[in-house]
């Protein structure tokens, strides 16, 4: 296993989020997590992002145990995260944000060559390099902060709604970029409110409610569900 | 302090900590009988901390002196200080404190314009007599109970540059034309408007009239003007170190005045500063003869050097700010003594009526606003000293007013 | 009509003044910008700066640039030092003001006492250096001044501008939470930063006793037009803080040559209402 997260415990102050989570995700996999508003799913993300410190349970990725490892450090175990509504570094430019993107340094010896990965993804950055990131469109902005995250080398990639707030031609664009960054050999972790995109995309699937697991699996065995199909596509048949 | 805006408590405090070894406040020394203890402020900080520091030595040394002569009216006298950071609304709320929270028997009136005027107006409010050792506009001072140790006479703004203007008159060559700029500070700007009105009626020509905002940060672009407009006489309205920046200012750009003459200097540094040599100001004492032979001077001047020393400042001459601080106590001492007793309206009464022998000389309070005559004294740098060239009378065997 | 030397004189005066101010509000703007600390305890440390260069050379012997050796790195260490009190303390952006306030009393108060409150001039033998050009002179202290001001504010602004340091710095000082999931340890940089700031006022502390003469009271005079100058500049930029310093004592020197003087600071603070109203990009 590449990710492997076990019975995580994460709060708010004295408001616990997300109870007893167990989730992995294994080399070569896109693993989706699925919830409705409110059920813990960028608290679980941000936890393995290392953003949030969880209260207790178990966090590792290849082995290695990621419960004392710094905030700062997680980048340098090859977690890169994108996060929920973007975050940009908005009065730097595309570049600079990039930059900061490979600022450990094992991802700064290949500065040019990541650069060169992303301006080929997303070309309409290229032009815009040295554009101000905050006065960028929503759907560059999602580029930029997919970008920034893919110029940290990350061996697994935290997608957090990168559809939101996006028209939906876009969020085409945007799930067809994160196909071609898991052929390139990226693990990818994507939550998503967009139900079917998110199921389509995936090899596996986390129903998350109310801060805990409710339902695992494959996508097809997961759509044959009524209760999941009702709550989340909206139709019982 | 003044300053700033914020005043935290608990910064406060340890902000006044290293301050605390100057301040004796509130600090009670119980003795029978009970001392007379005489409440005070003076801008132990701030912009003008520094001339206070010669008005507060001052006040100790004659303080010890007295108490070293047996007191006053058989009881030894306690100098309850407290800084006012430069600023009146301090002042005023300190004196009310002095007066109300600590009874003090007496009190003296704080450093500067402003704080002198804040602590009157609080003194009224409780009839107490007030002696007051630097503020020169002594209209302002409309109570009956607010007596001036620094004589300028009832209208100095007529007085004062009279007798700067007639002073330079005395010379072989009088000037023809005057520059004048001033601090917009209180005192400052009413001498100024005093001194152009009478250079203009004696046909003194006024090459500019200037204000410049206190305290200033650049005097280069002034010194660029006094230059340009080349005046046989610099009038310079400045507190503090401004006639110093004026001067290094003046300096650099190749500039030194004919005749120069300063309001308000710190006078040790003007005495010592390069540049400064043959610059003039106002005097009511210094230490040399026959002013060291006045009442009270063989106290004050060796105990000054040695404590102004002992403070570490760099120029330990007894002058104008020290001198007429130990008159103010003189003069409060004087009445006590005369009525034999604290009451302030016994004290003040007696004041009116009669003179009193200072270290300043002889005064008297029998005028408008409760002054006396004019005493003010020109005095000029010469060798890095200062000098008293003007009236004759007070200067010293042997020196000259150097002049062109 | 002001004279064309009176005005050229004015000019000159006004724009190497501009280098102190901008010396002395580069701490604030980069401490303000990039640590989020409103950090006034600058200006007391660069008269601590500039009383200790005046102690060091009237009394040891030390010249000005011996002063600068020791001043510049020792204060770098006091910054790191204030920082790692700071955040032991859990100074925020709104309570640093005040603690900052506190701290520049406080030292206020320790140069008092250690110095009194008398003035104190630095007789470097180097205050009379002037040259002439023409009709005008550039005075020689004053000119090195601006000029260590350019170095440093052109060198400050490009570290910030083109190295990975520089830009963590920046991106840390919008978001930290982001900035610390790329691997920047903002904790790290931040002491670096602020060792930068106080050695910036080491820096205007020793030009400061170089040019002028020492007062403690002197601190609060700059205060008001450092934050006018940070302000203009932009926070957290070190070039516009130079640039808005050379602007603010062009205008104040000029006004003082051709009119009433005590206009000069209504001239600067109207600089700075006219450009917070119109925004201009680099605000
Ligand atoms: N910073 C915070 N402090 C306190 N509580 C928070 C904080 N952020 C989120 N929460 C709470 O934690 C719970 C989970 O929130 P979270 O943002 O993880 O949900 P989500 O599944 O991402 O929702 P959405 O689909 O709206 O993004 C919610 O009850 C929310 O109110
Ligand atoms: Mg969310």
């Amino acid at each position: 296993m590449l990710l492997e997260a076990s019975h995580l415990n994460i709060a708010y102050g004295d408001a616990p989020a997300v109870w007893d989570v167990s989730l992995d995700v294994d080399e070569g996999e896109i693993v989706s997590v699925i919830g409705p508003n409110g059920a813990g799913k960028t608290t679980l993300i941000n936890a393995l992002a290392g953003l949030l410190r969880p209260r207790g349970g178990a966090l590792g990725i290849a082995g290695t145990d990621l419960m004392s490892v710094a905030s700062h450090d997680f980048c340098r175990h090859g977690i890169a995260l994108v996060p929920e509504s973007r975050r940009l570094f908005a009065a730097m430019s595309v570049e600079e944000n990039l930059d900061i993107g490979g600022y450990r340094s094992a991802a700064r010896r290949h500065r040019n060559e990541s650069l060169e990965q992303v301006y080929a993804l997303f070309p309409a950055l290229r032009e815009r390099r040295r554009q101000i990131a905050g006065l960028l469109s929503g759907g560059q902005q999602q580029m930029v902060a997919i970008g920034r995250a893919l110029m940290a080398r990350p061996r697994l990639l935290l997608l957090d709604e990168p559809s939101l707030g996006l028209a939906p031609a876009v969020v085409n664009d945007v799930f067809a970029a994160i196909g071609r960054i898991h052929r390139g050999g990226v693990a990818i972790l994507l939550v998503e409110q967009n139900v079917p995109k998110a199921l389509e995309i995936a090899n596996r699937a986390y129903v998350l409610e109310q801060g805990r697991i409710v339902a695992s699996g494959a996508p097809e065995p997961l759509l044959a569900r009524a209760e999941i199909r009702e709550a989340y596509l909206g139709f019982a048949n | 302090m003044a300053k700033y805006m914020i005043r935290p408590s608990r910064r406060a405090v340890l902000s006044s900590l290293a301050a605390a070894s100057l301040v004796s406040a509130g600090r009670r020394v119980y003795a029978a009988p009970a001392p007379i203890r005489v409440g005070c402020t003076l801008a132990l900080t701030g912009p003008l901390a520094q001339t206070a520091l010669v008005h507060k030595l001052a006040a100790e040394i004659f303080v010890a002196d007295i108490n070293k002569h047996g007191g006053l009216l058989g009881r030894s006298v306690e100098y309850v200080l407290y800084d006012d950071q430069s600023r009146a609304d301090q002042t005023r709320s300190l004196y009310e404190k002095l007066i109300t929270v600590d009874n003090v028997d007496l009190i003296m009136a704080p450093y500067a314009t402003a704080a002198t005027l804040a602590a009157i107006s609080v003194a009224q409010r409780y009839g107490k007599i007030i002696i007051y050792s630097s503020m020169a506009q002594v209209y302002l001072a409309t109570y009956d109970r607010a007596f001036p140790a620094s004589h300028g006479g009832p209208h100095p703004e007529i007085s004062n540059p009279k007798v700067i203007l007639d002073a330079w008159a005395s010379t072989p060559h009088p000037p023809q034309s005057i520059a004048i700029a001033a601090s917009k500070f209180p005192s400052a700007l009413f001498e100024a408007k005093g001194v152009r009105d009478l250079a203009q009626k004696r046909g003194i020509k006024v090459a500019f009239y200037l204000e410049y905002d206190f305290p200033s940060r650049d005097m280069n672009p002034i010194a660029a003007r006094f230059k340009d407009a080349n005046a046989d006489l610099v009038w310079l309205g400045c507190l503090g170190v401004e006639a110093n920046q004026l001067i290094e200012a003046m300096t650099k750009i190749d500039y030194k005045p004919p005749r120069s003459f300063y309001l308000f200097p710190a006078s040790g540094p003007l005495a010592s500063a390069p540049g400064g040599e043959g610059a003039t100001a106002f005097s009511n004492y210094e230490e040399h003869p026959p002013m060291d032979k006045f009442k009270g001077a063989d106290v004050l001047i060796p105990a000054f050097h040695e404590r102004a020393k002992a403070a570490g400042m760099p120029y330990t001459r007894v002058d104008f700010q020290a001198a007429t601080e130990f008159a103010a106590w003189q003069m409060l001492a004087a009445a006590a003594q005369a009525t034999s007793s604290l009451d302030d309206a016994k004290m003040a009464d007696w004041l009116k009526h009669h003179q009193v022998e200072t270290v300043v000389g002889k005064l008297r309070f029998n005028e408008e606003f409760n002054c006396g005559d004019d005493l003010s004294k020109v005095k000029q740098v010469q060798k890095g000293k200062w000098q008293v060239v003007w009236p004759v009378a007070f200067r010293q065997p042997g020196t000259t007013f150097i002049a062109p | 009509m002001p004279s064309v030397t009176l005005l050229g004189q004015a000019v000159i005066a006004g724009v190497l003044i501009g280098g102190l101010y901008g010396l002395l509000a580069a701490g604030l703007s980069l401490s303000w910008g990039l640590l989020k600390y409103i950090n006034v305890s600058y200006f007391a440390l660069a008269f601590l700066s500039a009383y200790l260069t005046y102690q060091f050379g009237t009394f040891n012997g030390i010249a000005p640039w011996w002063s600068a050796v020791i001043l510049v790195p020792a204060f770098f260490l006091l910054g790191v030092l204030q920082h790692w009190t700071f955040m032991r303390l859990r100074v925020t952006e709104l309570t640093s003001l005040v603690v900052t306030f506190g701290l520049a009393v406080l030292i206020e108060s320790l140069i008092q006492w250690i110095w009194t409150a008398d003035f104190r001039k630095y007789e470097s033998g180097f205050s009379g250096l002037t040259s002439k050009i023409g009709p005008f002179f550039v005075p020689t202290l004053d000119f090195l001044a601006l000029v260590s001001a350019t170095i440093l504010a052109i060198a400050t602004w490009s570290w910030l501008r083109w190295t990975y340091v520089g830009k963590a710095l920046r991106a840390a000082a919008m978001d930290p939470e982001m900035a610390s999931a790329f691997g920047i340890d903002h904790r790290r940089l931040s002491f670096l930063l602020s060792g930068i700031c106080s050695a910036y006022a080491a820096v205007a502390g020793i030009f400061i006793a170089l040019i002028a003469t020492l007062a403690p009271s002197e601190i609060g005079t700059w205060i008001g037009v450092a934050f006018a100058v940070v302000i203009i500049g932009g926070v957290g930029n070190p070039l516009g803080a130079l640039l808005a310093g050379i602007l603010i004592g062009f205008a104040e020197s000029v006004t003082m040559a051709v009119t009433q003087p005590a206009w000069a600071p209504l001239v600067s603070f109207t600089i700075l209402i006219v450009l917070l109203l119109w925004k201009p990009r680099w605000t």
